[in-house]
């Protein structure tokens, strides 16, 4: 019994030493600054200077101002494509698992836009969709004599749409099918030969064992591509839209960047981080819970 | 006759799942395709044609970005900023990986939530207070700096990725390192960090490519020319010299030279490794 109470503390010792980098670290660079935000939403405050206190100001401001509102809409159209990049390389991993011929090729060249990175990808989409770039020449040589004004970007709905099906359709296949195929390994061999023996074709397999057995990994798959679309998006837009045509491709990320950076208006886009901090608590707390989940059973 | 018919609709079949393949692969690398092949045109001949292959090919555009462009300084400190993090960040999630899956003591699960609670804040949240704070601590164009601010903010994921793999392992080998009289860096140097060695390459894929992409928090630390990193780069090259495309993309290929030949060299290992500490068991 002493033996046992004397392990306990002998680990905490341990675990106080080996956790405080991280703790410091973390405190100082993320939780500081999350909690301080609150403060500095509720001051105006130009980045210089002293804060001045204006209570609740910001906020009004906030629900009626057009940027915010578009924002919102961005991001729930953003939303509405997580479905289409959860279901394709569900599907494309489940035709790989079985062994296709050259899949190693496939996922090679799936998996590359991970390896180049938002960024790049976003400059390099903006030179390929720009008025001037290579889909214009092609439609022009296809005889469309206006193919100028086919500029996906340069229209409030096309450009929403073509942002939101590179970043969470395109982008995101190739770390799904891999992310996929590694679930679908853990699944129980024998249990698609006894479907075999009931006669079941590969649909049903599909519907009956591949989805259950993954279960676990869809939804957490899909969590992830929330995280992507609330708060991983910035270099995207940043090189693709910088947020435009008006403010059609701003989402509250970018939105708060605008914001402190190029409006100077650094409570005002405190007050929007704290929008933002609300929405990711939320998917927090359900990646929490499924993180649970899965380690209960 | 009819197993005759059966195999040739497999066959169909089959040729119709490569014929999407080969489609969906071809959408996909064709933005590589595309700066590839438009790198090594000239100005004059982008402007021709957008489209099709080159047909004098130069690397005239390289050389302009590798010699005027500041792309070589871009890509020392873009070494030199992920290695050092990456020492720092492996040590950090190590350790602390370490406490949470293999001690036992109070607040252990409070402590290890809020870690997992963390990780996912958007830069963006933090960025205007950061900013204040290195430019208080003095750090602002400093190489320290970034790299604090890059650990400190990529650390909790790689931390749950260290939890989950030392979970796996059995605890005796602490008990046994304790009756040894072995302190607790003794054991984090003797011990854990040999241990942990199957999860370098998968610590190193998952942060040094997070890093390597890395944007907002590079654009505000590093704001001399001079310190840039490749990604912050290219991020504000397009706007700042109104370039031509065919030296936009040969800087592009130029910064993605170095992730695509190891890439190339490691690819099961980088495509394994990314999905760690997203799948149970």
């Amino acid at each position: 019994m002493k033996r046992t109470r004397f392990r306990m503390t002998q680990d905490a010792k341990d675990a106080l030493v080996l956790l405080s980098p991280l703790l410091v670290l973390t405190g100082v660079f993320l939780v500081f600054p999350v909690a301080s935000n609150f403060y500095y939403s509720l001051t105006k405050w130009k980045g210089l200077g002293t804060p001045v206190f204006i209570g609740l100001e910001n906020y009004r401001q906030l629900f009626q101002d057009t940027r915010f509102y578009s924002s919102l809409k961005s991001l729930g159209t953003l939303v509405l494509y997580i479905p289409l990049g959860v279901f394709l390389p569900l599907v494309i991993a489940n035709i790989l698992r079985t062994g296709l011929h050259g899949w190693k090729a496939y996922r090679a060249l799936l998996y590359l836009p991970n390896i180049i990175g938002p960024v790049i990808l976003g400059t390099i989409f903006s030179v390929i969709l720009s008025q001037v770039g290579p889909i214009t020449e092609i439609l022009k040589s296809l005889g469309y004599a206006n193919a100028n004004e086919f500029y996906m970007l340069g229209k409030s709905t096309s450009a929403i749409n073509t942002l939101s099906f590179l970043f969470v359709v395109w982008m995101r296949v190739g770390f799904g099918c891999i992310y996929f195929l590694a679930a679908m390994s853990t699944i129980d061999e024998s249990l698609y030969d006894a479907a075999k023996i009931d006669g079941t074709n590969k649909f049903q397999d599909f519907i009956h064992i591949t989805i259950p057995g993954i279960r676990f990994s869809i939804e957490f798959f899909t969590v992830l591509a929330f995280i992507e679309v609330f708060a991983r998006m910035y270099g995207m837009i940043f090189t693709l839209t910088g947020g435009g045509p008006g403010y059609a491709t701003y989402t509250l990320e970018f939105g708060v960047y605008m914001l402190s950076f190029s409006a100077y208006q650094k409570g005002y886009a405190s007050a929007w981080a704290v929008i933002l901090f609300f929405f990711c608590a939320i998917i927090a707390l359900v990646q929490i819970r499924l993180i649970r989940k899965g380690e209960q059973s | 006759m009819s197993l005759q018919k059966g195999r040739l609709w497999d066959l169909i079949l089959r040729g119709m799942t490569h014929f999407m393949l080969i489609l969906f692969s071809l959408v996909i690398a064709y933005p590589i395709y595309f700066s590839i092949i438009t790198s090594l045109k000239s100005s004059a001949d982008y402007a021709m044609d957008k489209v099709g292959v080159p047909t004098s090919p130069t690397i005239q555009n390289y050389i302009q970005v590798l010699l005027n462009m500041n792309m070589l300084r871009f890509m020392f400190n873009t070494v030199l900023l992920v290695g050092v993090s990456m020492v720092l960040y492996f040590l950090i999630c190590t350790a602390a990986g370490f406490a949470f899956g293999k001690l036992r003591f109070k607040g252990r699960l409070w402590i290890f939530t809020f870690v997992l609670f963390i990780q996912i804040f958007p830069q963006m949240v933090i960025a205007g207070q950061i900013y204040q704070m290195i430019s208080k601590m003095q750090l602002l164009n400093t190489y320290v700096g970034l790299i604090l601010v890059w650990v400190a903010y990529f650390a909790p994921f790689g931390t749950y990725i260290m939890t989950t793999y030392y979970g796996s392992i059995p605890r005796s080998l602490v008990e046994s390192a304790r009756i040894d009289g072995a302190g607790v860096i003794q054991q984090l140097i003797w011990i854990m960090i040999p241990i942990a060695k199957p999860m370098i390459g998968t610590l190193g894929i998952i942060g040094a490519l997070a890093m390597w992409h890395e944007l907002p928090f590079s654009m505000l630390i590093l704001q001399r020319q001079q310190m840039r990193t490749l990604t912050l780069g290219i991020a504000l090259m397009k706007g700042e010299f109104g370039l031509p495309t065919p030296v936009l993309t040969a800087a592009i290929m130029a910064t993605s030279a170095i992730p695509l030949v190891m890439y190339i060299i490691f690819q099961n290992y980088i495509t394994m490794g990314s999905t760690a500490g997203s799948i149970k068991g």
